[in-house]
């Protein structure tokens, strides 16, 4: 029996990435997804036996005057929906103060979103970014048997660890390549840490193609209050930078300057068209991804991708 | 100055040196480790911070370094030596006594500033050194001074003493001071005694031989205090003489200046009369000698009497204090006396009055201050009124004498007068007339009862003979001589209490007196060795008479021929006439006592050059002829207002007098070592090396409380 609400760092411990993303999925979030992913021009696929939060509409009363059992009618997408899921896997995502680490938990994130778009049967692609030696690129395609790639591939880069300071806006770039004239969904999970900005404009761009994109901004929650106490020495993730200093008298100081921060990111991609999400890493995944989806079920009728 | 310490071993504590430099150093490495993904946002927030911290706990591990550096030392009790300025002082529990020299010679500037100010701060160094268990006490050493009566711990109370204390307008004594510094030393059971002498170290102020104290007596540390030398010069001695030459108002100052330094001096003076200048001069001094300046004035129309003083101006020396000098000059009235001659003589020198006469009008001058008519007693007869209606008739009888034109009468042997004449002197007597009634051989008891007793204070009775059957040899021992007499009367005077010029003469003979007559205000006057009376005087309404047992000649006593006759007959008729001769020729000194004739007076008030002074009224001055004034602190000018019988208050210009300094106070030449009591014993140990320990830790202690105080405030940062 899993518990109600998913606490990361236990859903952590779990198995293998495919587990874990059924656990997410099937267990938290059923009945929600179909709604929010199906696509507007279908053909009849298969039967399924009736589940609760399958839609009533789609239940087949002649079977069920045949059988005496609900049969729900299962729908082939006409246009299949392309999928993007970037992963900033930069040292700086390696960060987790009290719980999961920043890059697995967007790591969880993608793979429940990974296990969703492949039920809908939607093409799907994953790119990691962060160190520049290693190209991570998973073409998208839509079989069942791909999300085994997607899930592998990810669990591999999240086994190798946050390293590099590749910003995810090169990445961005290549979707856009790849995607050419034909719109795709692209969901970026990054904690946005880029001194120039590169990946804010980035978005901004892949948006002005009008691709639809999403951004879950992880944020560790000691990122920001900065809870320490004593004499501390910081060292940074990405470059060699150290600093000495007592984090009490830089407390408020820092606090008001990451709330700028977050407040500037929020701002700049809603003025962007961009769906933006702050997911705080103690913050249930469930909770996050249920944020997500139901907010891109909001989405204007125009915004979904088709 | 070199450095050393009492407990060396201590100092190994300095290797807790070694404990704050580690807990910095661990605590740099103790500091949390946290790799941040915001780092970015941290520098940018505060890299200001992060130098301020740098900063601080670099001062912090400075500050707590000294501190156990400072605690090491402070337990090692470091202490530096150096030479010492002052005296040889030990601190802890002692008995000592500051004898401090507040004579008027310690206001000589030195450096702008009074000696006095530097020996008081020398004092008070001594005070802090000596430590608050000595038991001290301050004896100033001018001469005159109150004395304390007991050591004290109350080192506040003498530290406002000291402060307080100014030069005194008195020379030194410092002997004095020594052995009053010895007895309270003495009265003390600590086994260490010190006596610091802060003196000016002059000459003058020590006299005797005599040492103040025994072996047994308290260590002496004197001071040097004062530059070897110290140059000064003062008016000594100022006189004034009527100067005839110089018309009836003419006077002669002459002012005795003296030198006291290695350099002959030039120097200027000038005189003063009342507050005008009126002369200046110079005068060329030796050096370590007197000279005497003569200036003559003319005294201002209109006053009998006046101050005047000579000084050394326009500039004065570093010792000011005795730069001036003080005299009342004033225009003897003289005195007119009728001597009535009992036993005239053909020879002179048998003459009764030859003596007197001398003695009144000493080589016949003017300026004797007194005019002297010789009659017979038979030319008294002159004195009646009747007589003097018909005598310009009569060419044998004596001629008219009109009384009114004498101030006194001296009857010398004269027998007894008939009643009426008796009336007419008693007459003029009670009108304020002064008579002197003299015994001799011409003198008889039953007739002076019969007739004379107005004009007697006494009745007389028969004389005796001391050396009645004595043989040649015998005689002079078996003379009297006179004794106790009064010597506050202003005919005394000029006599100390034993002056021989007095109690060297020889009586021979004198009338006894009887039963003491109805005259209130009788008073023996003098009296011989055999306690008979020698000189009684009385008033007769407001006039006095005045009674002497013996002859004026050498009949019956040989006074005449002694120095002290002449004095003494011209301060009786001064006395008698009232016309006293207070002020001209006595010197005051500080701290003397004046003596006033009361003239009758019912109150009189002494205001001296401060305005404090004294007032004499009610039972103080009552039937008394004269009061003694005693606070003559300050010199200068005393003012006398006198209130009379009448209620009329006004200035007595006769009875002004001046105070002056005692000129042995202005000779600052230093005492030899030779003079100063040998230092004693003490029965304690003074240290005998010139160095002196300054312990340190007192300091260090401060330092570290201060280290303390700083490490809380920037730990709290």
């Amino acid at each position: 029996m899993l518990p109600k609400q998913l606490d990361p760092s236990q859903l952590a411990r779990l198995g293998s990435l495919p587990i874990k993303a059924r656990v997410i999925v099937e267990g938290a979030i059923s009945g929600l997804h179909r709604a929010a992913m199906h696509g507007s021009s279908v053909e009849f696929a298969e039967h399924k036996e009736y589940s609760p939060g399958d839609e009533l509409r789609h239940v087949d009363w002649k079977a069920y005057a045949k059988g005496d059992r609900y049969y729900v009618k299962q729908f082939e997408q006409e246009s299949q929906l392309t999928v993007y899921l970037v992963l900033d896997a930069s040292a700086s995502m390696a960060f987790g103060g009290g719980g999961i680490a920043k890059l697995e938990y967007a790591g969880l994130s993608l793979a429940a979103l990974a296990y969703l778009v492949i039920q809908q049967q939607d093409k799907l692609g994953l790119l990691a970014c962060g160190d520049r030696k290693i190209e991570t690129i998973v073409p998208p395609r839509a079989r069942t048997t791909h999300l085994h790639d997607v899930l592998a591939v990810l669990d591999g880069v999240m086994k190798r660890g946050a390293a590099g300071d590749e910003s995810p806006a090169e990445a961005l770039g290549r979707i856009a390549e790849l995607t050419r004239r034909r719109r795709a969904l692209i969901i970026l999970a990054t904690d946005l840490f880029d001194t120039e900005d590169n990946t804010l404009r980035a978005l901004a761009a892949l948006r002005a193609q009008r691709h639809d994109v999403s951004v879950l901004h992880i944020i560790d929650p000691h990122e920001r209050t900065l809870p320490y106490e004593g004499l501390t020495q910081f060292e940074s993730l990405e470059t060699s930078n150290k600093m000495l200093v007592n984090p009490a008298a830089i407390r408020r100081d820092y606090q008001e300057r990451m709330e700028a921060f977050l407040t500037k990111c929020r701002s700049t991609l809603a003025g962007a068209g961009v769906d933006y999400h702050l997911a705080m890493t103690d913050a249930p995944l469930e909770a996050t991804l249920l944020e997500l989806l139901v907010a891109r079920s909001r989405l204007a009728p125009g915004r979904r991708a088709s | 100055m070199s450095l050393g310490f009492l407990a060396p071993l201590m100092l190994v504590g300095a290797l807790a040196l070694a404990v704050p430099i580690a807990i910095h150093l661990i605590g740099r490495q103790r500091a949390k480790v946290v790799r941040f993904a915001a780092l970015d946002f941290l520098m940018a927030t505060k890299r200001k911070t992060a130098k301020r911290l740098r900063l601080r706990e670099r001062v912090l591990l400075l500050v707590r370094a000294l501190a156990c550096l400072a605690v090491a030392v402070a337990l090692a009790k470091p202490f530096t030596s150096c030479e010492r300025k002052g005296p040889m002082v030990t601190r802890g529990p002692q008995a000592a006594v500051l004898v401090l020299d507040d004579s008027f010679a310690s206001g000589y500037l030195i450096d702008g500033k009074p000696w006095l100010r530097h020996a008081t701060e020398e004092a008070r160094k001594i005070l802090t050194q000596l430590g608050p268990e000595a038991e001290v006490a301050i004896v100033r050493s001018s001469e005159g001074a109150d004395h304390p009566t007991e050591l004290t711990r109350d080192h506040l109370r003498l530290r406002d003493q000291l402060l307080a204390l100014e030069p005194s307008s008195r020379p030194a004594d410092t002997t004095r001071a020594l052995a009053r510094a010895a007895q309270l030393l003495a009265a003390s059971s600590h086994a260490r005694k010190t006596v610091f002498l802060i003196s000016l170290g002059a000459k003058t102020g020590f006299h005797g031989d005599e040492s103040p104290w025994g072996k047994d007596g308290p260590v002496l540390v004197p001071l040097e205090l004062r530059p070897p030398k110290l140059p000064n010069a003062a008016i000594t001695a100022l006189r004034v003489d009527a100067d005839p030459g110089a018309g009836s108002r003419g006077a002669a100052f002459d002012a005795e200046v003296g030198n006291f330094s290695d350099t002959p001096a030039k120097l200027e003076l000038q005189l003063a009369i009342g507050d005008r200048v009126v002369a200046r001069g110079s005068l060329d001094v030796a050096a370590g000698g007197h000279a005497t300046k003569r200036f003559i004035a003319m005294l201002p129309v209109g006053v009998r009497a006046t101050d005047a003083s000579v000084s050394l101006a326009p500039q004065r020396d570093a010792l000011s204090t005795d730069d001036r000098r003080w005299v009342r000059a004033s225009l003897r009235d003289d005195v007119r006396v009728l001597l009535v001659d009992g036993d005239p003589h053909t020879v002179r020198r048998d003459d009764e009055l030859f003596y007197t006469e001398a003695a009144l009008r000493p080589g016949d001058r003017e300026d004797s201050g007194t005019s002297v008519r010789t009659i017979t007693a038979e030319e008294l007869a002159g004195i009646d009124p009747r007589h003097r209606a018909a005598g310009s008739g009569a060419p044998t009888e004596a001629p008219a004498i009109d009384l009114a034109d004498f101030d006194v009468v001296v009857l010398a042997n004269v027998a007894a007068l008939p009643p009426e004449r008796v009336t007419v002197l008693a007459d003029w007597v009670r009108a304020g007339g002064g008579i002197l009634v003299s015994s001799g051989d011409h003198v008889d008891p039953v007739a002076y009862d019969h007739s004379m007793l107005p004009l007697l204070p006494q009745s007389l009775r028969d004389p005796i003979d001391v050396t009645w059957g004595a043989a040649p040899d015998e005689r002079d021992s078996r003379a009297l001589h006179l004794v106790k007499w009064e010597a506050d009367h202003p005919i005394f005077l000029p006599f100390k209490a034993d002056a021989p010029e007095l109690a060297s003469a020889k009586y021979f003979k004198i009338s006894l007196l009887g039963p003491t007559t109805a005259t209130a205000d009788r008073k023996v006057l003098a009296r011989f060795t055999n306690g008979a009376a020698a000189l009684v005087e009385a008033s007769i309404g407001a006039g006095h008479t005045l009674l002497y047992t013996s002859t004026l000649d050498l009949d019956w006593n040989d006074l005449p021929v002694h120095p002290g006759y002449l004095p003494l007959l011209q301060q009786a008729v001064r006395h008698l006439a009232r016309k006293h001769a207070v002020g001209t020729d006595a010197d005051h000194l500080v701290g003397s006592s004046v003596v006033l004739p009361t003239v009758d007076l019912k109150k009189l008030e002494v205001r001296g050059p401060d305005g404090l002074g004294a007032v004499f009224e009610g039972d103080r001055i009552a039937g008394r002829s004269s009061v003694r004034f005693t606070r003559t602190d300050r010199p200068g000018i005393y003012k006398v207002i006198g209130t009379d019988q009448a209620g009329a208050t006004h200035e007595r210009d006769e009875l002004a007098f001046v105070v002056n300094l005692d000129p042995h106070g202005s000779d600052l030449t230093p005492a030899p070592p030779s003079m100063l009591p040998a230092s004693g014993a003490g029965e304690g140990t003074a240290p005998d090396d010139h160095r002196r320990r300054v312990e340190l830790w007192h300091a260090l202690a401060a330092i570290l409380l201060l280290l303390l105080l700083a490490e809380g405030l920037l730990v709290q940062r």
